[in-house]
C-alpha cells in the first residue's frame, strides 16, 4: 500500500511539468498553423534530427553540458528565494576571462592543472560580476531582478569591447580571443566524440541537489528561502547566506562560461551570445529545484534546441520558435499548479 | 512592450499611418495585460515567473514574426512622421526643438501629473492604494480587489503597449529583435529609485534618457572613447543610482502576492 501511495505522489509531481510541456507543444502547434507550417512535420523534424541521428544525440549531449552546469547555480539560488536573471552576464564574463587568459597558461602547466585553474578562473568571473547585485542585496535591499538584469547589458557591452580591443588576437579580421590549439581542449569521453564536461555537469548539478538537501549550510538557504523572517529570528546570518547563495549561482555560469570557451569553441568570438540562461530558468521551473529530474528535463531542453537548429535550415521555421516553446513551458507550469489545487479540492468534495 | 513595438511595426509598415500602428501597438499591450492578469490574479500563478514566461514569450514570438513576415530584410517607415510644432513656441530659437516632438511625447509628459492625480486624489486611486497594500483590509470594506487588479493591469499594458509602439514607430522606424533591450524593467528600476513618487520618476526617465541620448551625442563628437563604454553608461547609471537612492526602499505591502478570499 504504502508504494501505491508513494508511486501516485510521484505521478501528481510529474503530472504539472507534464502538463506545461504539453500544452506548450500544443499552443506551439497553433502558432506553426498561423505562420503556414505544418505542426506535425516540424516536430516530427525536430525529433528525428535531434534524437534520430548520431550527429543530433552527441550535439545535443554537448549542449546539455552549460544548461546542466548554470541550472546547478540557479537550483541554489531559487531555493534561497533569491533571483538571478542575470545569468548571461555571468556566463559572458566567466568565458571572456577564460579566454583572455588561458592561451597565457596553455603550455605553462600540466593538462589537467590547466583545465583546474580554467575552470578556477571562469568560475571566479561569474561570481565577480554577481558580487554587485549580491552586496546590494544583501546589505541595502536593492532588488536583485533589475540589478542582474542591468549587469546583463553591461557584461554584452563589456566583453564586446574585451573581445575587440584588449583581448583581440588577430586584429583587422573577425574579432576573438587566441584560439586554443585542439589536442589543450577538453578530453572526449572514450568512444564518443562528447568532451568530459559533460561527467563535470552531472556531478555539479547532482552535488548542488544533494548540498541544498542535505548539509546544514543548504538547509540554512532553503530555510531562508522559505520564511525570512523566521529565519532571520532562528539566527541565520541572512546577508551572508544571500552572497553566498549568489556568488555559487553567478560562479556555476561562469564555469558554464569556461565550459563551451575549453569544450566547444576554443575561444571567445564577438557578438557570441548563446542566452543559455534564458533556457536554464524554465528548466530549473520544470524540474521543481530537483537536481535529479533536472537530468532528463535538461536532454529534452537541448535535444530541443539542436532539433530546432537542424529543422530550421529543412523545414525553414525560424530556431526562435524553439525559444517560444519554452516560454509557454514556463507560462503554463503555473496553469498546471493551479489546476492540481482546482482538481484535490474537487476530489475532496 | 516588445509585442506592441512589434505589432505596431508591422501595422503601421502597412497602412502608412501612425495612428493605426500606434492603435495597434497599444491593442497588442492590452491583449498580452489580459492574458497576465488572468495567470496571475485569477489562477495566481507566481507573478515574476510567469512576468519571466511572458517576456522570453515576448522576445522569441517578435523575432520568430519578423523573420517569418520580413525574411531577412529589414523594412523602414518612413515618410511618416507626428511630430507636431507647438505654434510661436516652435519658433523661437535655440530651444524650438523642444516645441516639436512627437506627439506621444507630450502625452507622456502630463500621464505623469494624472497617473499621480489619479493615485492620490480619486476613489480609485484610493482603491488601487488599498488592495496594494492590504488587500484584506480593502476586500473587507467592499473594494472589488480583482476588478482593481485588473483595471491597473490594463492601464499598464496599455501604456507599454503604448511606449513600445513610440519606440519602434515614432523613434526608431525600425524594429529589431529585442529592441527594447530591457526598458520595462528599466521603467521598473525608475519607480524604485523614485520610491513610488510620480513626481520624481519625471526625472528619473529624463536622467535616463539623457544617458541614452548621450550615446548618440558622444558617438557623433568622435572622443576617443570606445563605443561599448558609452552603450553601457545607462545600465550603469541606473545601478548607482539605485544604490544611492533606492536603499530599503519600502515596497506596498501585498506587491506580488496574489490574493484568494477566504
Amino acid at each position: 500500500m504504502g508504494q501505491l501511495v508513494k508511486i501516485r505522489e510521484n505521478l501528481k509531481t510529474v503530472a504539472g511539468p507534464a502538463f506545461a510541456i504539453l500544452a506548450a507543444l500544443i499552443i506551439g502547434g497553433i502558432i506553426l498553423i498561423l505562420i503556414g507550417s505544418n505542426p506535425l512535420r516540424v516536430y516530427s523534424e525536430i525529433f528525428t534530427l535531434g534524437m534520430g541521428t548520431y550527429l543530433g544525440i552527441t550535439e545535443s549531449l554537448k549542449r546539455m553540458v552549460p544548461l546542466l552546469i548554470i541550472s546547478a547555480g540557479l537550483i541554489i539560488v531559487f531555493k534561497t528565494g533569491i533571483w538571478n536573471i542575470g545569468g548571461n552576464g555571468q556566463f559572458l564574463i566567466g568565458a571572456i576571462l577564460v579566454g583572455g587568459i588561458a592561451p597565457l597558461l596553455v603550455n605553462k602547466f600540466p593538462l589537467y592543472v590547466f583545465f583546474l585553474i580554467s575552470s578556477l578562473i571562469g568560475f571566479l568571473g561569474g561570481a565577480l560580476w554577481i558580487s554587485i547585485p549580491a552586496v546590494l542585496k544583501a546589505k541595502y535591499e536593492i532588488n536583485e531582478i533589475i540589478v542582474t538584469m542591468m549587469m546583463d547589458f553591461v557584461a554584452i557591452y563589456f566583453t564586446s569591447y574585451l573581445v575587440k580591443y584588449p583581448l583581440n588576437a588577430l586584429p583587422g579580421q573577425f574579432p576573438q580571443t587566441t584560439v586554443i590549439p585542439m589536442e589543450k581542449r577538453l578530453p572526449f569521453i572514450p568512444f564518443t566524440e562528447i568532451h568530459i564536461g559533460l561527467i563535470v555537469g552531472f556531478i555539479v548539478v547532482i552535488l548542488a541537489h544533494f548540498f541544498i538537501r542535505k548539509t546544514t549550510l543548504g538547509y540554512e538557504f532553503r530555510f531562508l528561502g522559505e520564511n525570512k523572517k523566521a529565519a532571520f529570528y532562528a539566527g541565520v546570518n541572512i546577508s551572508k547566506v544571500t552572497i553566498i547563495a549568489m556568488l555559487i549561482s553567478g560562479g556555476c555560469a561562469g564555469l558554464a562560461g569556461t565550459n563551451d570557451v575549453l569544450g566547444i569553441k576554443g575561444t571567445f568570438q564577438a557578438e557570441w551570445n548563446p542566452s543559455y540562461s534564458f533556457s536554464a530558468i524554465p528548466l530549473v521551473f520544470l524540474a521543481r529545484f530537483n537536481g535529479i529530474a533536472l537530468i532528463p528535463l535538461a536532454y529534452f531542453f537541448s535535444f530541443l534546441d539542436i532539433g530546432g537548429e537542424f529543422m530550421s535550415r529543412s523545414a525553414n521555421v525560424p530556431v526562435y520558435f524553439v525559444q517560444v516553446i519554452k516560454a509557454l513551458m514556463l507560462i503554463f507550469l503555473g496553469v498546471g499548479e493551479y489546476f492540481q489545487k482546482i482538481g484535490k479540492r474537487f476530489w475532496k468534495l | 512592450m516588445l509585442l506592441g513595438a512589434f505589432a505596431a511595426f508591422v501595422v503601421a509598415l502597412n497602412t502608412q499611418s501612425v495612428y493605426w500602428g500606434l492603435i495597434s501597438g497599444i491593442l497588442a499591450g492590452l491583449i498580452i495585460a489580459l492574458i497576465f492578469g488572468y495567470l496571475v490574479i485569477y489562477l495566481k500563478t507566481n507573478q515574476i515567473v510567469t512576468g519571466l514566461g511572458i517576456t522570453l514569450f515576448g522576445i522569441g514570438i517578435t523575432s520568430l514574426l519578423f523573420r517569418v513576415i520580413f525574411g531577412s530584410t529589414f523594412p523602414v517607415v518612413s515618410e511618416i512622421t507626428s511630430k507636431t510644432d507647438i505654434p510661436y513656441f516652435s519658433e523661437i530659437p535655440y530651444i524650438r526643438s523642444i516645441f516639436s516632438l512627437h506627439i506621444i511625447t507630450y502625452i507622456s509628459f502630463a500621464l505623469l501629473p494624472s497617473a499621480w492625480w489619479v493615485l492620490y486624489k480619486t476613489n480609485f486611486g484610493l482603491n488601487v492604494r488599498a488592495v496594494g497594500e492590504n488587500p484584506i483590509a480593502a476586500d473587507a470594506h467592499g473594494v472589488n480587489v480583482y476588478r482593481t487588479r485588473y483595471v491597473t493591469l490594463l492601464i499598464e499594458g496599455l501604456l507599454a503597449g503604448l511606449g513600445g509602439a513610440f519606440l519602434s514607430i515614432c523613434d526608431l522606424s525600425f524594429f529589431v529583435n529585442n529592441m527594447t533591450q530591457g526598458r520595462g524593467f528599466i521603467a521598473i528600476a525608475i519607480i524604485m529609485l523614485s520610491k513610488w513618487n510620480p513626481s520624481r520618476i519625471f526625472y528619473g526617465a529624463l536622467l535616463f534618457g539623457i544617458f541614452t541620448s548621450l550615446t548618440f551625442g558622444l558617438q557623433i563628437l568622435g572622443l576617443n572613447i570606445p563605443r561599448e563604454f558609452i552603450l553601457m553608461l545607462p545600465y550603469i547609471v541606473i545601478i548607482v543610482l539605485l544604490c544611492v537612492l533606492a536603499r530599503n526602499t519600502r515596497l506596498p505591502g501585498a506587491f506580488c502576492k496574489p490574493y484568494e478570499r477566504e
